[in-house]
């Protein structure tokens, strides 16, 4: 007797679990062995040699992992898109290879009034990518136009300082009073006191001229236009899949760019990347994982093809000094000595860098006198002792009776060096807990006062001055019940004045004296442990010239020249394979 | 209530014997290994355990089946992953199974009928409802016993409903809503992920899938005789659902939770690869495969360990569940 | 057909029921969406400017009343951009003479693009996935299954049987893994992910993210047709044909695969539904530009506007799949009612 076939429940949604054929696993279990021993195709040869003057024409192929959000430069910003920005919008200000500030689309300054007052005198003859000429009106009306109250732009807070800004900011007032037109090439910007960061804040992306087109209201939906090598024609950009620039025609500097476009692919993985880099389709492979890394710079042919980009980034252990145990602040210098700096760095050995002070890389000397946070086993349990919690390695008793819990997501290298944290701060006597959240949780408690004793800090420089990383860790002022980046909740009447004050000090060296007082507190009274900075590793092709490494650490592209050998090979890379 | 007939079918069937033995084996694997290991499943080596250009080593004598990321011992993480996985799965499949069987048998019982619901399980119910979702889960379960106290107590008056229209509409419901979204409220509401919430999650998120199943075997099975006469005699609802109908869904229910078991295996897994899964350092199958997939190919022991411990596990599982529905119920092929 | 009104009604409450909790969820889940839209070192300021511009600052029980107001509502036939930007993020849904009915979602935080336009454009893929997964599934499934129950008891069987019971949980990361090894990297007859630029290309990238999702539900079928086949097969008129020396074969498939009919409809169809929801690992694993990647995106950068579009397709899809799944069921079989 059949039995009634009832309706039966089909595959739970939620387990949307994909089989495996049985032959496709063993396939692949076979042939994952066979895979380990590929060796690396070689490079692409480039036609003439490196020291061969730069050639026009081509198109540069790029990709990322991810999308990118927008191409506003008065909208959210982040790596990805910055990277475009970049090209297509130009600033007054741009840095040299050596973090300095120099004339970009201004031909020169004038710092007047003790610091008070800058005046921009620009290029004449620059032509935006809609054919018309810059003068001072786009400059002011650029600003405004980023600085209005109906704009989302996350970074106008840091151009309070401009005379007249609370009022333009509420709505009050119709125009920005600080910010003057005094000629058709000539621009002011008068500031409430001296500035010492006001230059790199013009090097930013924020203020950078937009064209007429941009009027003096944020549109989503305006084609974005600037003064940089490259533009964006109407379509050029699919959402989520490629974005296509061509070089304009009018950029102010003779002869360049030298290429004809730049692609963009986006949402390809790094294993797609490789595959793709290897038969010559992509160009510069950014995005590759550490093992790759590690056989690219092992490889003597591709060695010399690799490039570190900028180490524009702090990543330290936040230590809440508002919570215990952390309020002690024997407890924190003992936290910042039993830190393995070089076991984190073996994490990922090939894009991070040990960091035992307050400034990334990029702007840091190398001091070796400098009193910085250090490894040290012996002083770390000295201050446990120091502190009240001695902790005897040997029977493992004392130390702190609680367990700490210390939040943070899973993205990126924290996962792994926080479970190292966990091992270097047992061997002290601190049980740390591990608690891991989805990122817009960590924010949230990240940022509330009494949310989190300890949690990953990282800081990503927004320009290339000390200042950058001082005001929003470290200081008092930076506190703020709606949220902070002070997230150590660190305040010290000293810093605060030393910090002030080099924000207004515009003798560089007096400056310089000021920070570095600044960074040996912080290294001392560690409200955070310094760990490690952060830095892409790039691999090209070695008919890709030009390509350096931005101070900034965005990825630029905008003195590249290609010299593909065989000029067949190039028609064919440019219009048909993808 | 074990068959001796059944019995014998079963051991007699190879590969449901096969699938008992797997299970044993990862079983004894995940108690013992622990033990065995030369390395505890959470210390990071890093005399023995890098290799000279800076990556984890592979299968050695110090270390059998590699290091991983930060170079800890796979074989003890293996091992101890191992208990916690299979934990999160048993236990998400019973809280899946408790819940969707009772759910399953009462709306199957009472289809197509209108059942007097007393007042104040009906108010103890809405309470709970919007207790919990105001996040006062315990005030909620309160409201909830009380009320379902009062109404056992006492013969209640109360409305007439459609009690399985409303059971299937919330089953609808739950199936419909986004299993991310879902996972990632009650992680938040939680506090904090631990095995605990883990295993609730899957277990909340799994039954109505077991409810479906058991609603269509209880049907059939309310149409038999032996039902259909002990109504007539009057026994109560409860007693009947007890004595008659539970011991005949005995079979689908058992299989459909073996293989549930594998499926929460599984499903942790995703949770762990989607971040929303234990919290590190405790390792889980799902956990160690999520955080080996970069280095598959310089690495793919990362990979390999765990995934051919989950094929493992959800292949027995299978077959222990395919075995015994073959045993309890032969003609049901 | 008051059954069908009524079925109507329910499945229109379990829509309402869905996105309201999917709503209030996303309401009271913990994170900003203005920070998340301002980036980790944006000042207080500037995040509360944003969160006043998204609409936030309302409170959850304004923001749901707006949501439902704006979902659905009649609006004029031809939308100009230029004219008004009050119906700038709709789109024209049912027109009705110089009016038209709109449907709305809003506008994304991350994206700020109309997300009637995001889901648009994403839609037609993740349905492109859901059909090719299965047509897999259900081939693989039938043909595998025949194949089982004309060889009942052999190796080949076994095998098939067990790799079906392998099937039916393996981590979807996994195998993709494993396909995308073995098909994209060593044999390079595949694309390893992503969707490609013209129409061939997306077909060759379908194919990987269609078998990963095809051979799960292939299990199930495969059990189906096999044990429909067997009971068949060990009945008295088809032992007597192959005693007398005829092949009952093209018979016993027909019945075989009649009998299955019912109970395969109804598992393709609430397969289909869940699928529309997007298969969120495998478009991830595969970087499949659907509505599962999107909606996964949306959760963790908390970009409401778009989960919420998410779920009401999501449920839209999976409610009708299983209204169309009833209502061919009682047609189909009337001993089950």
């Amino acid at each position: 007797m059949r039995s009634i076939r009832t309706r039966r429940e089909g595959p739970s949604r939620a387990r949307r679990l994909a089989p495996a054929a049985l032959a496709a696993c063993a396939a692949g279990l076979l042939a994952v062995p066979l895979g380990c021993s590929q060796a690396l195709p070689g490079p692409l040869p480039s036609a003439h040699g490196d020291d061969a003057p730069p050639r026009r024409g081509g198109t540069l192929h790029l990709a990322t992992f991810a999308d990118i959000r927008g191409l506003d430069p008065a909208g959210p910003v982040d790596g990805l898109n910055l990277a475009v920005i970049h090209l297509i919008f130009a600033g007054l200000v741009d840095y040299d290879a050596h973090a300095n500030p120099v004339p970009e689309l201004a031909d020169h300054w004038d710092i007047e009034d003790g610091g008070r007052t800058y005046r921009f005198v620009l290029r004449q003859g620059v032509r935006m990518q809609d054919g018309s000429e810059l003068t001072a009106e786009d400059v002011k009306r650029s600003a405004e136009r980023a600085l209005r109250p109906s704009t989302p732009d996350p970074m106008a807070s840091y151009f309070q300082a401009i005379v007249g800004y609370d009022a333009f900011a509420a709505g009050k007032a119709e125009h920005l009073e600080g910010v003057v037109v005094e000629g058709r090439y000539i621009v002011s910007f008068y500031l409430k006191e001296p500035d010492a960061t006001f230059l790199y804040l013009m090097a930013m992306h924020t203020l950078r001229p937009t064209c007429k087109s941009a009027g003096d209201r944020y549109l989503d939906t305006w084609l974005p236009c600037g003064a940089g090598p490259f533009k964006l024609e109407p379509g050029g950009w699919q959402r989520g899949v490629s974005l296509r620039l061509v070089r304009h025609g009018g950029y102010f500097r003779p002869g360049q760019p030298y290429l004809d476009a730049v692609e963009w692919t986006y949402h390809m993985g790094s294993i797609a990347q490789k595959l793709r880099f290897e038969s010559g389709q992509l160009d510069v492979a950014r995005d590759l994982s550490e093992p790759d890394i590690a056989r690219y710079r092992a490889d003597p042919r591709w060695n010399a093809l690799g490039l570190f980009e900028a180490d524009t980034t702090v990543y330290g252990e936040s230590m809440n000094t508002r919570m215990p145990p952390f309020d002690n602040v024997e407890i924190r210098r003992a936290v910042a000595a039993a830190i393995d700096r070089e076991h984190y760095r073996l994490t990922q050995p090939n894009r991070i860098s040990v960091l035992n002070q307050a400034l990334p890389g990029a702007i840091a000397d190398a001091d070796p006198s400098f009193p910085a946070q250090r490894h040290d086993y012996a002083a770390a349990l000295e201050h446990m002792r120091k502190a009240g919690y001695p902790y005897d390695p040997a029977t493992g008793k004392g130390g702190w009776p609680r367990p700490i819990e210390y939040v943070l997501y899973d993205k990126g290298a924290f996962v792994f060096t926080a479970q190292l944290l966990q091992q270097d701060l047992a061997r002290i006597g601190l049980r740390i807990r591990l608690r891991l959240v989805s990122y817009p949780t960590f924010i949230t408690l990240q940022e509330r006062a009494g949310a989190a004793a300890m949690s990953p800090g990282n800081d990503q420089l927004d320009y290339l001055d000390p200042s950058a990383v001082f005001e929003p860790l470290f200081t008092t002022a930076s506190i703020s019940p709606e949220g902070t980046q002070n997230t150590a909740f660190y305040s010290n009447p000293r810093l605060d004045d030393l910090v002030a004050r080099a924000h207004r000090e515009m003798n560089p060296a007096a400056r310089k004296a000021l920070y570095r007082e600044a960074d040996a507190i912080v290294c001392d009274e560690a409200p955070w442990a310094f760990t490690f900075g952060y830095h892409f590793f790039d691999v090209h092709q070695p008919y890709v010239h030009g390509l350096g490494a931005n101070p900034t650490g965005v990825f630029d592209t905008s003195g590249v020249w290609l010299d593909r050998a065989g000029d067949a090979l190039d028609r064919v890379l440019d219009g048909g394979l993808r | 209530m074990a068959d001796p007939r059944a019995v014998a079918r079963f051991v007699k069937n190879r590969s449901a014997v096969a699938g008992a033995a797997i299970v044993a084996a990862l079983l004894a694997f995940a108690v013992l290994g622990p033990l065995l290991a030369h390395h505890g499943p959470l210390e990071s080596d890093f005399v023995h355990g890098v290799s000279p250009d800076g990556l984890p080593v592979g299968p050695s004598a110090e270390f059998p089946l590699g290091a991983d990321r930060i170079f800890r011992d796979v074989f003890a993480r293996l091992a101890f992953a191992g208990r916690l996985s299979l934990l999160i799965a048993v236990a998400a499949t019973a809280i899946a199974s408790a819940i969707g069987g009772t759910v399953g048998i009462v709306a199957g019982y009472y289809e197509g009928v209108r059942v007097r619901v007393p007042w104040p399980a009906l108010v103890g119910a809405a309470g709970a409802v919007a207790a919990a979702s105001l996040g006062h889960a315990g005030a909620g379960l309160l409201v909830l016993a009380v009320g379902a106290g009062a109404s056992l107590a006492r013969r209640m008056a109360g409305p007439h409903v459609d009690v399985d229209g409303l059971l299937m509409r919330l089953v609808d419901v739950l199936l419909a809503f986004p299993f991310l979204l879902l996972v990632m409220a009650i992680g938040a509401a939680l506090e904090r992920t631990t095995a605990v919430t883990i295993f609730v999650t899957l277990g909340v998120t799994g039954w109505p899938g077991i409810a479906r199943v058991l609603r269509a075997k209880t049907l059939q099975v309310r149409a038999q005789e032996y039902v259909v006469a002990s109504r007539a005699l009057g026994q109560s609802a409860l007693r009947v659902m007890v004595k008659h109908v539970l011991p005949n869904v005995a079979g689908p229910f058992v299989v459909t939770a073996t293989v549930q078991v594998a499926q929460m295996i599984v499903a942790d897994s995703i949770l762990s690869y989607l971040g929303v899964g234990i919290s590190p350092p405790t390792p889980t199958w799902g956990r160690m495969l999520f955080e080996g997939q970069d280095y598959y190919q310089a690495a793919p022991w990362l990979v390999l360990a765990p995934g051919v411990a989950i094929l493992l596990a959800v292949w027995g599982f299978n077959m222990l569940g395919e075995g015994l529905r073959d045993a309890f119920d032969p003609h049901e092929a | 057909m008051s059954r069908l009104l009524r079925r109507l009604a329910w499945s229109a409450f379990v829509v309402w029921a869905v996105v309201s909790i999917a709503f209030a969820v996303n309401a009271l889940v913990p994170g900003d969406p203005a920070r998340m839209v301002a980036g980790a070192q944006a000042r207080p300021a500037d995040v509360a400017r944003i969160r006043e511009q998204l609409g936030l600052n309302a409170t959850p029980l304004v923001q749901y009343a707006r949501f439902w107001k704006r979902l659905v509502h009649v609006g004029p036939r031809i939308i100009d951009p230029k004219a008004t930007s009050d119906h700038a993020t709709c789109a024209v849904l049912i027109p009705l003479g110089r009016s038209a009915v709109h449907l709305d979602f809003g506008k994304s935080f991350q994206k700020r693009q109309a997300v009637v336009d995001l889901v648009a454009v994403r839609l037609p893929r993740t349905f492109a996935l859901a059909v090719a997964g299965m047509l897999v599934q259900l081939l693989f499934g039938v043909a595998t299954g025949v194949v089982a129950a004309t060889r009942r008891g052999s190796w080949l069987d076994r095998l098939l049987v067990g790799s079906s019971l392998l099937g039916i949980s393996a981590p979807t990361f996994l195998i993709a893994l494993l396909l995308q090894y073995v098909f994209a990297r060593e044999l390079g007859w595949l694309p390893l992910d992503g969707f490609g630029k013209t129409v061939a290309e997306h077909a060759r990238c379908l194919v990987l993210p269609a078998v990963t999702l095809g051979v799960y539900g292939a299990a199930y079928y495969t059990r189906l047709v096999r044990d429909e086949m067997a009971v068949l097969l060990q009945q008295d008129w088809v032992r007597t044909a192959r005693a007398k020396g005829l092949s009952p074969m093209r018979v016993v498939l027909r019945h075989a695969l009649r009998n299955a009919l019912l109970p395969i409809t109804t598992a393709a169809g609430l397969d289909f539904g869940a699928l529309m929801g997007g298969a969120v690992v495998t478009e991830t694993v595969f970087r499949w530009p659907g509505l599962g990647e999107l909606s996964v995106e949306a959760t963790f950068d908390r970009d409401g506007p778009i989960l919420l579009a998410c779920v009401v397709v999501t449920s839209v899809a999976i409610v009708a799949s299983n209204l169309l799944v009833d209502l061919a069921y009682s047609r189909l079989d009337p001993r089950v009612r």
